[in-house]
């Protein structure tokens, strides 16, 4: 299959990465590993389950013009995935050299791209800044579908939103309002006004969910006191 | 307990006092954030770092959860009891204390009241500093102490509790927790509806991994990881909603079999997935739950995988306790950080990430 050998690449969370050459092109083998902690019967089904919805969601969304690396081979039962390779580096490691008006465009090209994602009902699950590549070329890749899926409910494409500002502000808290104002701004090419503002809504509301917040309990008293 | 974390923990504080003697500290205590009332009393005396008692006494339930109002009836019963204990084990007076470290949050606002009233009399009556203390801080410093650790993965999972964090900038940055229900909450509220609860541990074992050994199979059951975060309140209804229609003991054997690992592949998921992004190697576990051997050996094997030790915190100290607020406290005492006893609100809601840890590294 592989014709250019695999020279590991990283060692995720989930699966090994490796590089190849497949069919003549530069490719990515992404490989799910089986889990000593997961009960076997369960280990099964979710290595396949999560490497059939990647290449699905990742298929489904470069037809509509989201830059995700396009899938090449899939094996399911054994949690392999062969994908074209980005030569880039992850916005989580290469943000802080660049001036702000280079983050609000990349921020601004991520946004375009989200909201394409999300109004045709799919959802990331896992967009954080790790999961961005910026290819040598200067395009934002978006990679890592594994956690993702189909929904119409605004609540995951709130957590979406909520994961990737989460990231901006754990790796860069600097450079958070630049990137999120460039966010929303490409969010806003593809999505309607009120869906933005409803989105928006609803990602201040996942995000008032975390545990022991103040905010929450002040919102629930004012509320209580007015109506 | 003189041991090499200790010291240049020591090492540390010293090079930073602010106006504080280090010489000799001797620092009391105080926790009853939820269903345990304890006292720790800990002391540095030069350059040795003891602790010299940790006493508790713990509320159960005779039926359903813990009841906010019970469980403080019950601390206002224990308080003196325990204290007198704590002091007269110790060998230690109250006058002869430095300072007066007490859990303001998070937690139960009643329980939390009981021990901050205590606290604050006796700031104020012996003329003691008073330091505030955050309850999943405490946590995690004891932890880091007892094993000896400068930079872990923190994995804290209590009844009220389940985060994952990771010390950054000098405070603790919490990058995955639960939306909704804590792990504890979910076995323990499981378990309590099937009727397999009060008591929720028997012989260290909780009712849920008892009930686990009558089943075999694997059902599938609502698995909701949303990036690093967690959410555990739906995998608790659909759980239930199978229990009540389990015809045997065999089949809510299976459920809570299915459940248990579930819920702590989802917590080792996301851990595991925290531990490659930060790169640690070390990986922390503390809190309630951290009893569990499942969970143990599950987080142990994963961390295995990414060449990081694991570690956990004995029993007694895992769990609510008082040496971890005195412990906590000491460290804050030593940076300056007191509180006057007229403005030392209790705060049910009190994120680990809202809290100053000057003595933690810069970066």
């Amino acid at each position: 299959m592989a014709s250019g050998g695999l020279a590991e690449l990283s060692q995720g969370a989930e699966a090994k990465i490796y590089k190849t050459i497949f069919l003549g092109i530069p490719a990515v083998v992404k490989l799910r590993i089986s889990k000593p902690y997961r009960h076997p019967d369960y280990d099964r089904v979710f290595k396949h389950r999560r490497t059939l919805t990647e290449a699905k969601v990742m298929t489904y969304l470069r037809s509509l013009g989201v830059r995700a690396p396009s899938v090449l081979y899939i094996d399911p039962d054994a949690g392999l995935i062969v994908m074209e390779y980005v030569d880039g580096c992850r916005l989580s490691e290469c943000l802080s050299e660049m001036p702000e008006e280079r983050v609000a465009e990349i921020a601004l090209d991520i946004g375009r791209q989200a909201s394409i994602m999300h109004v045709n009902s799919v959802y990331h699950g896992d967009l954080t800044l790790a999961n961005a590549l910026l290819s040598f070329k200067n395009e934002v890749y978006i990679i890592d579908f594994g956690l993702s899926g189909y929904s119409r409910d605004v609540e995951e494409y709130a957590i979406d939103v909520h994961l990737l500002d989460r990231s901006v502000e754990l790796l860069y808290p600097e450079l958070r309002n630049a990137f999120m104002d460039g966010f929303w701004k490409g969010y806003s090419i593809n999505a309607s006004t009120s869906f933005v503002e409803k989105l928006k809504d609803k990602v201040r509301d996942v995000r008032l969910r975390g545990r022991y917040i103040e905010e929450r309990l002040r919102r629930r008293v004012s509320k209580d006191r007015y109506v | 307990m003189e041991n090499a974390a200790t010291l240049s923990l020591l090492e540390n504080i010293v090079s930073s006092t602010h106006g504080v003697d280090l010489s000799k500290l001797t620092v009391l205590g105080i926790e009853s954030t939820s269903h345990t009332f304890g006292v720790g009393i800990v002391r540095v005396s030069s350059g040795v770092f003891e602790i010299l008692v940790n006493e508790f006494s713990r509320y159960v339930p005779e039926k359903g959860g813990i009841h906010p109002r019970d469980a403080s009836n019950y601390h206002v019963e224990e308080a003196p009891k325990v204290l007198h204990r704590a002091l007269s084990k110790a060998g230690v007076k109250l006058s002869e204390v430095s300072a007066i470290a007490i859990a303001l949050g998070p937690g139960l606002g009643p329980c939390l009241r009981v021990g901050a009233t205590i606290a604050r009399f006796l700031a104020s009556y012996y003329s003691k500093p008073l330091i505030p203390v955050n309850h999943a801080m405490a946590h995690i410093e004891i932890g880091k102490l007892l094993n000896n650790l400068k930079d872990p993965l923190v994995i804290y999972v209590s009844g009220g509790n389940t985060l994952i964090a990771i010390q950054r900038k000098k405070r603790y940055r919490i990058v995955g927790e639960t939306l909704d229900i804590s792990l504890g909450n979910l076995l323990d509220t499981f378990a309590r509806e099937v009727g397999l609860a009060p008591p929720y541990v028997v012989n260290g074992v909780h009712q849920v991994d008892a009930c686990a050994n009558w089943g075999e199979d694997f059902i599938d059951l609502p698995y909701t990881v949303k990036g690093n975060d967690l959410s555990f309140s739906g995998l608790l209804t659909a759980a239930l909603k199978k229990a009540r229609k389990a015809k045997s003991r065999k089949e809510l054997g299976s459920i809570c079999l299915s459940l248990r690992e579930t819920a702590f592949n989802m917590l080792v998921e996301v851990s595991e997935r925290a531990l490659v992004l930060a790169e640690k190697n070390e990986v922390l576990l503390t809190g309630g739950v951290a009893a569990n051997q499942f969970l143990n050996d599950k987080l142990k094997s994963m961390a295995l995988i990414h060449g990081a030790k694991f570690y956990t915190v004995p029993a007694d100290y895992a769990g609510d306790n008082g040496a971890m607020i005195a412990w906590n406290g000491l460290l804050h005492y030593a940076h300056g950080v007191v509180v006057k006893p007229e403005e030392a609100f209790v705060r049910q809601r009190w994120r680990l990430d809202e809290v100053d840890a000057p003595w933690l590294p810069e970066d």
